[in-house]
């Protein structure tokens, strides 16, 4: 280390701080001068993306009620023609859709044993949901509901669902005739589609299936339509609150819906609890297999999902040819 | 090393006053930061400072879409409610910009902290980690001399509540600029894509951003003709 005079110290101290002072004065009053070797901006294209999914670790439960409410009825006093729980795993952006067939004979809180269906006709949707809750022990966040027409206008609002048709269909009662392949429905064949079960060889248990299909093609379209155009959330979201009575904020309709938008639909487990078929009382009904509701609900419980080994066996095999 | 006694007594023969050094220096020095500190008005400090202020700039706004809850909404009512929000979103959206890619005491600088305090908290962490994305760039002020505003363009669709209470605004952004480099070539800069903006409880600054998607695609260009506009018109 070099060691100068004291005064020189001094005055070379003064020097800089006044080059100092002019310096920064002066850079600051005259335009800098042409850098030529001044680094090029990069010129990648650059992105940048938040959206605000949740990402919880409990799971969340959500009934999905199709009333068979025709334009003119009221939806929460007919009986529920479609169950089903959406259940999503926020921190892995995952799903699961379970279907509970509409006859399934069950223990209706304060009614007694009956169709789980007429539910909804003694109790509304609360007690639909009390029914739900007892047959499975989940505990279900939320529930939303939609009847025929609701049904309809909400897929007209979103033009039309693309959907995978699985296998020709050809029913007078629904009017479902389709052409198996990737078509997209308008409300009028998505309703059509959802409400086939003559030609189904499984009924009803098929029909369920198919109505989770719809929403897992749905799950699809809302994820591919914000990836081109975020605004259509919106849309979405504003005809799911205009078209559905649900306990769902609309706050709420936007965390699912973003929260949707990251979950990947290839991989949402879409199953219906498997029962058989019974006489009681001169009723039709279906007998749930308990050993298997009781392996799905509690695999859900835990982190919302379905192992694959607790899937069981799709009720439209026969149809799909595997 | 010390110097020895014979360096010292030569170095004293030939000394001159510390004085005559010092004194012409300092008065250089004080004339000068004086000269800056009268001509530095408002935003203009001695070090550092004496940047231009922001060029002019406002985007062009298209009217907005309303996009109801309620089956039996007032289309015409939510019409009007929905252009009263952009007309209180767009400052917010014309600041972003501005102090992200227009003013020269932020890019020069790299001090985009304003840019932030429009974003949400949630929404402020991940955009902090997009600043290359977002702004002009940490290292800008390296890159660029000028930068003037081009005709940028912003469209509203706003989500009411089944009360009729705007809930969520997504803002369609186009924003153009020309960036000149100091070694004389041109950048056109194009940021592209959606901000949605919601009314933060507990927030009394009102709109906030919650979510983002944007895109940069910028590339290369030529000088600007001298006929054109240097800034954006605001809409009617």
């Amino acid at each position: 280390m070099s060691v100068l005079p004291a005064r020189r110290r001094a005055a070379l101290l003064v020097a800089l701080v006044a080059a100092w002072v002019a310096g920064s004065a002066l850079g600051a009053t005259q335009p800098a001068g042409r850098a030529s070797a001044a680094p090029l901006f990069q010129l990648e294209p650059a992105h940048a993306e938040y959206v605000p999914v949740l990402d919880g670790t409990k799971p969340i439960y959500v009934l999905i009620i199709g009333s068979d409410a025709r334009p003119d009825q009221a939806v929460e006093s007919q009986r529920a023609d479609s169950i089903h729980i959406l259940s999503i795993n926020p921190a892995e952006h995952r799903a699961a859709i379970v279907g509970i067939p509409r006859d399934s004979y069950v223990e209706i809180p304060g009614v007694g044993q009956n169709k789980i269906n007429t539910a909804l006709f003694y109790g509304g949707p609360d007690l639909v949901v009390q029914t739900v809750e007892q047959l499975t022990d989940l505990k279900m966040d939320y529930w939303a509901m939609t009847g025929f027409a609701s049904f309809e206008q909400m897929v007209d609002d979103v033009d039309g669902l693309v959907v995978d048709v699985p296998f020709a269909m050809n029913d007078e009662a629904s009017r479902a005739f389709f052409d198996p392949g990737v078509q997209r429905l308008d409300g009028d064949n998505a309703l059509a589609f959802a409400r086939n079960r003559h030609d189904l060889p499984a009924g009803d248990f098929g029909r369920s299936e198919n109505q989770g299909r719809l929403m897992v093609a749905a799950l699809a379209q809302l994820k591919k339509e914000f990836n081109k155009d975020p605004a259509r959330m919106l849309i979405w979201a504003a005809s799911f609150v205009r078209n559905g009575t649900t306990t769902l904020a609309l706050d709420e309709v936007l965390d699912l819906a973003f929260t949707g938008t990251a979950v990947n639909a290839n991989k949402v487990e879409n199953v219906v609890f498997p029962g058989g078929t019974a006489m009681v009382g001169g009723l039709s009904v279906v007998t749930l297999n308990q050993e298997t509701l009781q392996k799905i609900s509690k695999d859900l419980a835990d982190d919302g999902l379905l192992r694959k080994a607790n899937v069981p066996p799709s009720p439209n095999e026969p149809l799909l040819g595997g | 090393m010390t110097p020895n006694r014979v360096q010292r007594g030569s170095s004293k023969k030939r000394r001159v006053p510390l004085a005559l050094l010092i004194v012409p220096v300092v008065l250089v020095a004080i004339g000068v930061a004086i000269l800056l500190a009268l001509r530095g008005g408002e935003g203009g400090g001695i070090i550092g400072g004496g940047d231009e202020p922001p060029p002019p700039f406002d985007f062009i706004v298209k009217p907005a879409t309303a996009v109801p809850t309620a089956p039996d909404a007032d289309e015409a009512a939510l019409s009007a409610s929905a252009e009263r929000v952009a007309h209180e979103i767009t400052p917010i959206i014309d600041d972003l910009y501005t102090n992200a890619y227009l003013d020269p005491s932020n890019w020069r600088h790299d001090d985009y902290e304003e840019v932030f305090t429009a974003f949400a908290p949630d929404a402020a962490a991940t955009a902090e980690q997009s600043l290359e994305t977002l702004t002009l760039g940490a290292t800008a002020g390296d890159v660029f001399d000028t930068v003037d505003p081009g005709r940028s363009k912003l469209s509203y669709q706003v989500l009411f509540d089944p009360d009729g209470e705007p809930d969520t605004a997504v803002v369609s952004v186009i924003f153009r600029a020309t960036a000149e480099r100091k070694n004389g070539t041109y950048l056109a800069i194009v940021s592209e894509g959606e901000f949605f903006l919601g009314q933060i409880d507990g927030q009394e600054e009102g709109w906030k951003i919650t979510a983002f998607d944007v895109k940069r695609e910028d590339h290369e260009t030529h000088p600007p003709s001298p006929s054109a506009s240097t800034s954006a018109s605001p809409s009617a």
